[in-house]
């Protein structure tokens, strides 16, 4: 058995060689779009981790304040806890690298560093590269700093270079003094890291007194969660202590929802693979039921029959698998960038700066190429083992059963869909996961509903010529290999036109929400705000100067950091609530107090995002807990507006009870309402030109607006490739159930062409047919996709994310995807249609006629 | 390459090409007691060293050693705007060896000498310096001028030791050398300023192991500060204080090349009316006549000596208390050196007792300090 089946998989590839390309192609791009998108989620978390390990590998356990930062004098509090065998403070900044005309290679690009302070006297573990030279010049020489080989490499510098970095307005010059490889402690650190002495970060960006985290070493033995309260017990409200394994679980919470997002659209890819993987089975199946009846007849037993066709299917899979890694790969490697902006835009997490494949994500490559080609094929292969020789010898159609299961399956479709809804209804709302399962069942519906509704409406064709009507009748009769192209297609339009419309109304919604919140003429911001969270904020001299503009009315000056409630990170914003120019800066959510920017102040209360609310469960007249330096503090929640952030929400308070809650602090950006008929452009110029070498981005609310959608644009870039990648996979499907079509209907065609039938006319049958195919896909998928868009906005995004979006359809965008949807269809059609167009009178058999 | 840094500081605290700004030791040094027992900012090193022989009322015997180093990092603080601004490093040694149960422990402290973790203080206040204890354990290590001694104090949970000790000199203080100028080298490119209490009378408590002994004893106190004291051939050193039972002190050193030979050594007697005559390396012999090897750092260091000074009429045996009294840094990984217990035999009968550090043993690398 095992050399025929070695000697007969090699004649089947060579046979229909097309056949098994588009099988394998598709499995290929399934496994891609999974493992793309595995391998970008894992690593994000790794660089994370990675960066983790490197700065704080040693430690136990680490102190993180509540607010940015915390006293430094609680360093001395946890050294002298019993148990602690080490204790090192750091100071962290993420500091803007404004680049240096006078360093080696010019202007830098304006990246991010991880800029770390450490006392080099503690046993902290640094991994120089060399010698770091004479310890006392890092302490004494201004700016002194080490950086990664691979930066230093990247910018060209050179021990001795100078380049310069800011830290909210603040521009400080850093010198190059040593090489520090925190890849020899983890290959996935991030390479933005660098080192500097504390006393020095601390003076030169302004922050004595402050330290952001404490690494601690315990002594053998010591058990880290009794350590972890007692550490926190003798440190008090003013910060938090934590393991590794905490640290690491609470990136992968934030980045949670975002991931299995995109999970979940890599697995709608796979799913229509599957589909490929069945129709092509099936086809092929047919095409060799007389030699499985030979076989049958000749001694080999049902189950050596199953085992045949599975392990050809595997092997296809696993062929598949082979193509789709290293595409899965290229396809995460291209993305990369755009998915690494759009953590450290939303999650301010560290970039993602390499990629690792690990033994666990070439399993799981091979796992789904193998396991969905098996899945694909179950079906056709029990049904064909299933069969006796008899069956299997006579000549019969797979059409046939499909037909008279039509019905049923319909039925099903019909029910499945009730039934869920009915579920959602009772139980499933208050369950977070339920709009997946709901998806899912709307995914599977589809398929459900095919057979019979392409059965009915070809059966409602009426043939008048051999032209299109042909085409569409012919699909009916081969309802088994077209329900499943068809379905496939739709379950791919589904999801374009589902998240095509999902993006739309979030796009359209937040142009709104922008449009009401950003109204102040200029905005201006450090530099360093793209960074994760750094507290730096516009120094005094800063602020005189942009708020001294003549043309300048009124000013709103915000104070922004991340705080915690709970366990959850949220963004604290003060702005002046008495503002009256901003009074449309948070669109609230029904259910405000009266008058909500006065209760904001006179209650000492808050405004919490939407995000927040419906994660938190806090609404109006609830209390917010929120950590300050002295302990926990409530807050009334006054009102709940409308929110777009990631990550785990925000909330917003008056600059005075900010103060009173949280201590002084610097303002972190600014906006400006100009004088009525004030010309914003040279208000923004002039304030450049005032300020010229300040780490500035000051920008008019148009750039903003702008800035923002672009934000937007680029987080929902690699779902539109997610879409792209699950539409071509469909389209595969199309071109290979049309060449099955061409194969199994040569007969017919011959007899066409014996009749006088033109090549050209065959030509345009075949293209007809893919064009039809293309036509119900479409149909169905939009409808799936209308279902699925009111699924992601109203029930997904809303349990994931707590964002209220709008529906808005964009029907120009609409009209060119369905337009791209039937182009490709019919390009689909073209091959196979050239294929048929071949087909002489001379096929025509004996047994034909 | 973890901790280098601070070996790297340490290192260079032997090395005169980094002396460039820093004070050196002159002949002619003013000093002013009892202001001098504070630190002195500007030279590169300082260390106030206690070494001695306690005795606890149930008759238990232990060597102690307590020293607080002062490592200059910079001549002046930068001018920096942050806590954690330093111009020097403050570290600290402690050692116990129990000499009825053969046992040695030793304990440390590195900080930088900033408000938070350490430092030292000024003339007329008693406190000389401090430091924060060992990470895991509350308190300060502290040393103070008690009016006409010292007080000191450590404490180590992890070790299970700390001890509080006062002393009273016997005999009064005595330089090491003309005026307090201790050469090192024969070019005097490298010397010390170096005066000793040779006899401080010390009583206080001792706890090992959740167990606490009153204790009474002899100390020695050695306060030395300079900026470069070896020459790039000396590799490390082996010094002698001995309190024999006579009243007389005797202070020796040898300093070694790579090769082990002698490259300098100088030495002081004390006699028992507190004078004393200085010795150079001609003056007396050192014979090394067993030796240990440390199974941790493979060190070999002589156990056992045979001192002859003719001038003084002494010709001793040096016998050490117990082999392994090793100090080995857990914060620095390459500092290790031997500090311990002997006592003085001649004719096999017991004439005194004393400490004998022996530094550069059992590595390449020049010894920490």
């Amino acid at each position: 058995m095992r050399r025929y089946f070695v000697s007969a998989m090699a004649a089947h590839l060579r046979a229909g060689g097309s056949l098994y390309l588009l099988t394998i192609l598709g499995v290929a791009l399934g496994v891609a779009a999974v493992l793309s998108i595995q391998i970008i989620n894992r690593n994000a978390i790794a660089a994370f981790a990675g960066s983790v390990k490197a700065v704080s590998g040693e430690a136990d356990l680490s102190v993180l304040g509540y607010a940015p930062s915390f006293p430094e004098d609680l360093y001395p509090r946890v050294l002298s806890t019993p148990g602690v065998q080490a204790a090192w403070p750091l100071w962290r900044a993420a500091v803007a690298l404004s680049g240096d005309p006078e360093s080696s290679s010019g202007q830098a690009d304006g990246g991010m560093l991880d800029l770390i302070g450490v006392d080099f006297f503690t046993p902290v573990d640094i991994p120089w590269q060399g010698e770091p030279g004479d310890p006392a010049v890092a302490l004494s020489q201004p700016g002194w700093v080490a950086l990664t080989p691979l930066l230093a490499e990247q910018m060209g510098w050179r021990a001795g270079d100078a380049f310069t970095v800011s830290r909210g307005s603040r521009l400080v010059r850093l010198t190059v003094g040593a090489l520090v490889d925190f890849h020899t402690l983890n290959p996935l650190a991030s390479p933005k890291l660098a080192v500097m002495d504390i006393a020095q970060a601390q003076s030169l960006f302004g922050d004595a007194g402050a330290i952001h985290q404490i690494d601690v070493k315990l002594a053998d033995g010591a058990d880290t969660s009794a350590m972890r309260a007692r550490l926190q017990e003798r440190l008090g409200p003013a910060a938090r202590v934590v393991t590794p394994e905490q640290r690491e679980a609470q990136a992968k919470g934030l980045l949670s929802a975002f991931q299995l997002n995109l999970t979940a659209l890599s697995l709608i890819s796979l799913f229509v693979g599957m589909f490929l993987v069945y129709s092509s089975t099936q086809a092929a199946l047919v095409r060799r039921r007389v030699e499985l009846g030979l076989l049958r007849s000749l001694g080999a037993t049902r189950r050596q029959v199953f085992a045949l066709i599975i392990t050809e299917v595997g092997l296809l899979g696993g062929l598949g698998a082979a193509l789709g890694l290293p595409l899965g790969y290229g396809v995460a490697q291209a993305n990369v960038r755009v998915v690494s902006a759009t953590l450290s835009n939303l999650y301010l997490l560290e970039e993602i700066t390499r990629l690792e494949m690990t033994t666990w994500l070439y399993a799981l490559g091979i796992v789904i190429g193998v396991g969905g080609a098996v899945i694909g094929a179950l079906l056709p292969a029990l049904d064909v083992a299933r069969r006796d020789t008899r069956a299997l010898l006579s000549a019969f159609t797979l059409h046939e059963a499909v037909g008279s299961l039509a019905p049923r399956l319909f039925g099903l479709g019909v029910a499945l869909p009730l039934t869920a809804a009915a579920w959602y209804g009772l139980h499933g709302r208050h369950w977070q996961h339920a709009g997946f399962v709901l998806a899912v069942v709307l995914l599977l519906t589809l398929p459900l509903l095919t057979p019979l509704l392409v059965r009915e409406l070809c059966a409602r064709i009426r043939v008048r010529g051999f032209g299109l009507g042909y085409s569409l009748k012919g699909l009916g009769v081969r309802l088994q290999t077209t329900s499943v192209a068809v379905a496939s297609l739709a379950v791919a339009v589904s999801m374009l036109i589902g998240i095509t419309l999902m993006i739309g109304s979030f796009r359209q919604t937040l142009s709104v929400w922008i449009g009401t919140s950003i109204q102040a003429d200029v905005y201006i911001a450090p530099a360093s705000w793209r960074g994760t969270g750094s507290d730096g904020g516009l120094e005094p001299h800063v602020m005189a100067t942009v708020t001294g503009h003549p043309a300048v009315q009124a000013v709103d000056r915000l104070r922004r950091f991340h705080g915690y409630t709970g366990d959850r990170r949220i963004t604290v914003s003060g702005v002046e609530m008495g503002l009256a120019q901003g009074l449309s800066r948070f669109p609230f959510l029904p259910g405000a107090l009266p008058d909500p920017y006065e209760a904001v102040r006179e209650r000492h209360g808050v405004f919490v995002g939407e995000t927040l609310a419906r994660k938190a469960g806090v609404w109006v007249d609830d209390v917010l807990p929120i950590h300050t330096p002295t302990g926990v503090m409530k807050f009334p929640v006054v009102a709940v507006y409308y929110d777009y952030s990631a990550g785990d929400g925000a909330v917003a308070m008056d600059l005075q009870t900010m103060t009173q809650a949280f201590g002084p602090g610097p303002v972190s950006s600014t906006a400006l309402y100009l004088q009525r008929g004030a010309d914003v452009g040279a208000v923004v110029a002039e304030l450049q030109a005032a300020l010229p070498d300040a780490p500035l981005e000051i920008r008019s609310n148009r750039r903003l607006r702008e800035e923002v959608l672009a934000i937007f644009d680029q987080t929902f870039a690699i779902t539109r490739l997610l879409q792209f990648m699950s539409l071509l996979i469909a389209v595969c499907g199309i071109a290979l159930m049309l060449l099955v079509l061409a194969r199994e209907q040569v007969a017919e065609l011959a007899l066409c062409r014996s009749l006088g039938a033109k090549g050209r006319q065959l030509f345009g049958v075949f293209v007809g047919k893919g064009l039809s195919m293309g036509v119900m896909g479409l149909a169905l998928g939009s409808i799936g996709g209308v279902l699925l868009a009111g699924l992601l906005i109203y029930v997904i995004n809303r349990a994931y994310f707590g964002w209220t979006i709008q529906p808005y359809v964009d029907w120009s965008l609409i009209a060119q995807q369905a337009a791209t949807i039937l182009g490709a269809a019919v390009l689909a059609s073209l091959y196979p249609a050239f294929r048929a167009r071949q087909t002489s009178a001379a096929a025509l058999s004996r047994d034909d006629l | 390459m973890k901790r280098v840094l601070i070996a790297l500081l340490i290192l260079g605290v032997l090395n005169p090409a980094v002396a460039n700004d820093w004070k050196a030791a002159q002949p002619d040094y003013a000093w002013s007691f009892p202001r001098d027992h504070w630190a002195h900012a500007g030279y590169k090193t300082e260390w106030w060293y206690f070494t001695g022989h306690l005795t606890a009322e149930d008759g238990r015997r232990f060597g102690y050693q307590f020293t607080f180093f002062r490592i200059g990092v910079l001549p002046t603080a930068p001018d920096t705007d942050s806590a954690w601004t330093a111009r020097d490093l403050i570290m600290g040694h402690a050692a116990v060896s129990d000499l009825d149960r053969n046992e040695h422990r030793f304990s440390e402290v590195i900080y930088r000498a900033v408000p938070l973790l350490g430092g030292f203080g000024a003339w007329p206040e008693p406190l000389i310096a401090w430091s924060r204890g060992p990470a895991g354990t509350p308190g300060k290590w502290r040393l103070s001028w008690n009016g006409s001694g010292f007080d000191f104090e450590m404490r180590d949970d992890a070790q299970a030791m700390s001890f509080s000790l006062s002393t009273r000199p016997v005999k009064p203080l005595v330089f090491q050398g003309p005026n307090g100028y201790s050469r090192k080298t024969q070019s005097g490119t490298g010397a010390s300023l170096y005066y000793s209490f040779t006899r401080l009378q010390t009583s206080g408590q001792l706890s090992l192991d959740g167990q606490t002994w009153q204790v009474a004893g002899e100390s020695w106190m050695d306060k030395e500060f300079f900026t470069s004291v070896l020459a790039p051939h000396q590799l490390g050193w082996d010094w002698f204080s001995l309190q024999l039972d006579d009243r007389r002190e005797v202070m020796l050193f040898l300093l070694r090349r790579e090769d082990g030979t002698t490259d300098f050594a100088s030495g002081t007697i004390v006699h028992p009316d507190g004078s004393t005559t200085y010795i150079d390396g001609s003056a007396f012999a050192v014979t090394s006549q067993a030796r240990w090897q440390s199974p941790r750092t493979e060190g070999v260091y002589p156990s056992r000596w045979r001192l002859s000074i003719p001038q003084e009429q002494l010709d001793l045996k040096v016998v050490v208390e117990l082999a392994d009294q090793e100090n080995r840094s857990r914060l620095i990984g390459t500092l290790h050196y031997w500090e311990g217990a002997v006592k003085l035999l001649w004719d096999g009968l017991s004439v005194g007792k004393g400490y004998v550090e022996l530094t550069g043993y059992g590595t390449s690398s020049r010894p920490a300090l």
